[in-house]
């Protein structure tokens, strides 16, 4: 028959979510049937303190199947992937990993990604890294690096083409 | 008279020792006249607080003891025991409540001391004149009256009878069974509710020691724990039991046949005016329904009656008159059930304006394989498939409005519908569940529910403002808690969890059984905590729904300890009578009969003496609650235990 959000017009994208619920049990986690809302993953969200993420929110939003005004919004790019809401869901449901799949979505249906983002990717690519190995300033304000801490080395890709071709393939065949 | 009296104060850890200056009170306790020892103790209703009392009764030779300490109505009954064991009749004892009535009401420890010392004072002035009293017995009829032949009933009079005990079960439709028979399976196990409950009824009809009385009603009720008289009128079924076969030839040939509302299918179904409820009725006998039947309506029926021409076994008879029986027990248990509440009173939810608004009991009907549809689920207007089909919890319940507490078997039974609707629609099925919490607390309850949240089920946190009616369908605005939206369902069915009321007759049976309702209208219970299956009526006992919601289970398990309490004393030749009853002043009394008036329990009657009359007291029946004395306008009605010598130096000595 058919279930209508009033506000938006919405109506329940059930293919995407199935597809969403597919990749959970894949993963091993629990289908996002299961949350009951008692909100333990907002709790403790650190995104939440700062960036107003609502994790339980995104899950109760997949059960109804809105997946577009999710994959639509920034807050989804907030996620610090803590994986503290999945480690301590009584479920087992896991919203990080529902946050990784409304990204890829977001991703793949050429939306514009947030500009930190972008940056990210193309540090990855051309270095292997989200952003180079940078030194520290001591309380005394004296410049050490990572060899003076004697913290070992941090190693990149040596065949820069080969780790790109690498990370495209895994981008297209998803996760 | 006692002159030597025994004078024992409790601290009651520090409930009263924090309030009322122990010290000052038993010195001065000591200077009042005729108290010979003052001791305290720490928890007086302890082992070492009760030797303390015998052992100081043995030493001092006491005659009277006064125990200042916490309501008579907690530990009365335990220091008359411990008094008696001491040497002193348990009678010659007063309490002094110093805590409900001094230290839990007070915070002031100087004014709360001076109150208690009055307490005590007056205690002590009326112990001096305490008289020893002795208790009688009263012989046990070791017969019970269970009433009500559903699940409680069912369970607390197999129980009853497997003690040895004769069980008369009452009930009032043509067949036990109850609201359980028409379950199609039980939650959380699923087992299939009448092949559970077939048993138990068949084991009910053959039971050596249960009288079953269907098609009956108690109308009235006399006597006291231990002796009661029961008046049963049966009703006139219009079919000799003895003669029906149950072969159900009559209700095929019936000219009503499927033209009235069937109250077994909740009205989804059709029977005739001579029927059975169900096939598997218990006793399996045909009754004719007196309000409709043609010939005792009308007086005519066509040519003739044509279940008369059926009946091979020449079984009805339209002679038959209603009939009165008098039965003798010693115990009542009481399981009379519930009522669904009419959800029309929430017209906002259409139940009178689409019959595609049908209740969970309905739903049930709908559901079961011996229902009106064979199992069949349909929407009742058209008798299509539904392709939707949305649930709405707390009809009634959890609402000032209407009922104020939690039906206890809505969630329940709404998930159970789930599993059920789509064993027999497919799992595609759209199945919407607009609840306010989901209540899953019982054993497995919470598993059960989470198996459903996994069987593609739309929850919905919110309850629906309305249900209107769009075209075809029906239509439901719910704003979801959980997403913060508002929705809009597009439905074929809907299906609401009425609240859970007490029974239509219950006030009119508080009456009958002299027992008292909550609030909330269902029967109340001597203890919410500690007596859940007792009613302050001796002997009375309640199980099931008639107390409050429950589910089978807890219906079982109270059944169950019904029956044990009633056991309990069926198991005695003989009960003690209460010893603190009314008696008479023959030379005080003109016979004006006020008391009889004001006596709720039958037991006061006026003896002709010569061209005098006076009252006379039952003692069986009197239960001393003291209202013919207060009534008595010459002061010829007294009580033991409190005569008015007894109350008025009390009362002097205390303000």
């Amino acid at each position: 028959m058919g279930i209508v959000d009033l506000t938006s017009m919405g109506e329940s994208q059930v293919k995407l979510r199935n597809e969403i619920n597919e990749r959970l049990s894949r993963l091993q986690d629990e289908i996002s049937d299961y949350c009951y809302q008692c909100a333990k993953c907002t709790s403790g969200c650190e995104a939440h303190k700062l960036l107003e993420l609502e994790p339980h929110k995104i899950v109760a939003l997949l059960k109804r199947g809105l997946i577009d005004e999710m994959i639509n919004s920034d807050v989804i790019w907030t996620c610090m992937s803590c994986f503290k809401c999945r480690e301590r869901c009584p479920q087992k449901v896991a919203p990080v990993e529902i946050l990784f799949a409304l990204k890829n979505m977001a991703v793949a249906s050429g939306k514009q990604i947030p500009g930190n983002y972008t940056a990210m990717l193309q540090s990855v690519l051309s270095i292997g890294l989200i952003q180079d190995v940078k030194s520290i300033t001591t309380r005394d304000n004296k410049t050490k690096s990572r060899s003076d801490l004697d913290l070992p080395e941090i190693s990149k890709p040596t065949d820069s083409t080969k780790f790109q071709m690498i990370l495209s393939k895994l981008a297209v065949e998803k996760v | 008279m006692s002159n030597k009296i025994g004078f024992f104060v409790c601290h009651c850890g520090i409930n009263i020792s924090s309030t009322v200056d122990i010290k000052e009170l038993m010195e001065y306790a000591k200077t009042l006249d005729g108290v010979v020892i003052s001791k305290d103790y720490k928890y007086m209703c302890s082992d070492v607080g009760a030797n303390l009392i015998k052992d100081s009764i043995k030493k001092h030779n006491l005659d009277s003891v006064v125990i200042a300490c916490c309501s008579p109505r907690m530990h009365e009954h335990t220091f008359r025991g411990v008094v008696e064991a001491g040497g002193v009749n348990a009678f010659n004892l007063e309490i002094a409540n110093i805590r409900e009535q001094c230290s839990w009401a007070h915070e002031n420890k100087n004014l709360a001391t001076e109150k208690a010392k009055a307490l005590v004072r007056g205690a002590v002035a009326k112990a001096k004149l305490l008289e020893s009293l002795e208790t009688s017995k009263i012989k046990v009829t070791p017969k019970a009256l269970v009433i009500g032949g559903g699940i409680a009933g069912i369970q607390a009079a197999l129980d009853i009878a497997e003690e040895g005990h004769k069980v008369y079960l009452v009930e009032k439709s043509p067949s036990i069974g109850g609201r359980m028979a028409q379950l199609d399976k039980t939650f959380p196990t699923l087992d299939c509710s009448s092949c559970i409950l077939t048993p138990k009824m068949m084991e009910v009809a053959n039971h050596p020691n249960i009288e079953l009385l269907s098609y009956s009603e108690v109308i009235g009720i006399e006597g006291s724990i231990g002796n009661y008289n029961v008046k049963v009128k049966k009703k006139a079924r219009f079919v000799d039991m003895d003669k029906c076969t149950g072969c159900g030839d009559c209700m095929v040939a019936c000219r009503l046949k499927d033209r009235i509302s069937s109250e077994f299918d909740e009205g989804i179904g059709k029977r005739s005016a001579i029927y059975m409820p169900f096939p598997q009725a218990v006793p399996l006998k045909c009754t004719i329904d007196a309000e409709n039947c043609l010939l005792l309506t009308r007086g005519k029926c066509g040519t003739g009656p044509l279940c008369v021409e059926a009946c091979d076994a020449d079984a009805i008879d339209f002679k038959q008159k209603d009939e009165e029986v008098e039965l003798n027990v010693g115990v009542i248990v009481v399981a009379t059930g519930y009522d669904l509440l009419d959800p029309t009173s929430l017209h906002e939810y259409g139940y009178s304006r689409s019959d595609d608004v049908i209740t969970t009991l309905e739903m049930e009907r709908l559901i079961s394989s011996s229902g009106p549809t064979t199992g069949e689920i349909i929407r009742p207007s058209n008798g299509e498939k539904p392709k939707s089909i949305t649930y709405v919890l707390c009809v009634g319940s959890r609402d000032e409005t209407e009922c104020t507490w939690c039906c206890r078997i809505g969630c329940m039974s709404a998930l159970k519908h789930v599993y059920l609707l789509k064993e027999k629609l497919g799992e595609d099925i759209e199945i919407n569940i607009c609840y306010t919490d989901i209540r899953s607390f019982g054993k497995g309850y919470e598993e059960f529910y989470r198996k459903i949240r996994g069987m593609k089920t739309n929850f919905f946190r919110g309850r629906p403002s309305e249900v209107r009616k769009s075209g075809d369908h029906l239509t439901i605005d719910i704003f979801d808690t959980t997403t913060n939206k508002l929705f809009e369902i597009k439905t074929d069915l809907v299906v609401l969890a009425p609240a859970l009321v007490s029974r239509a007759d219950a006030t009119d049976f508080t009456r009958i059984l002299r027992i008292s309702q909550s609030i909330d209208g269902f029967f109340l219970e001597a203890h919410p905590k500690l007596r859940p299956i007792d009613t302050f009526t001796g002997g009375v006992f309640i199980a099931g729904c008639c107390q409050s919601p429950k589910d089978i289970q807890d219906s079982v398990a109270q059944a169950s300890g019904a029956a044990a309490r009633a056991a309990n004393i069926l198991s005695k030749k003989e009960l003690e009578a209460e010893p603190l009853i009314s008696y008479v002043d023959e030379d005080l009394c003109s016979g004006c009969s006020t008391c009889l008036s004001v006596c709720a329990y039958n037991a006061i009657e006026l003896v002709k003496d010569g061209d005098k009359s006076q009252a006379k007291v039952n003692e069986a029946l009197c239960m001393g609650c003291g209202l013919c004395v207060v009534t008595c306008p010459s002061g010829a009605m007294q009580q033991h235990g409190y005569k008015d010598k007894q109350l008025r130096p009390m009362i002097e000595e205390t303000v």
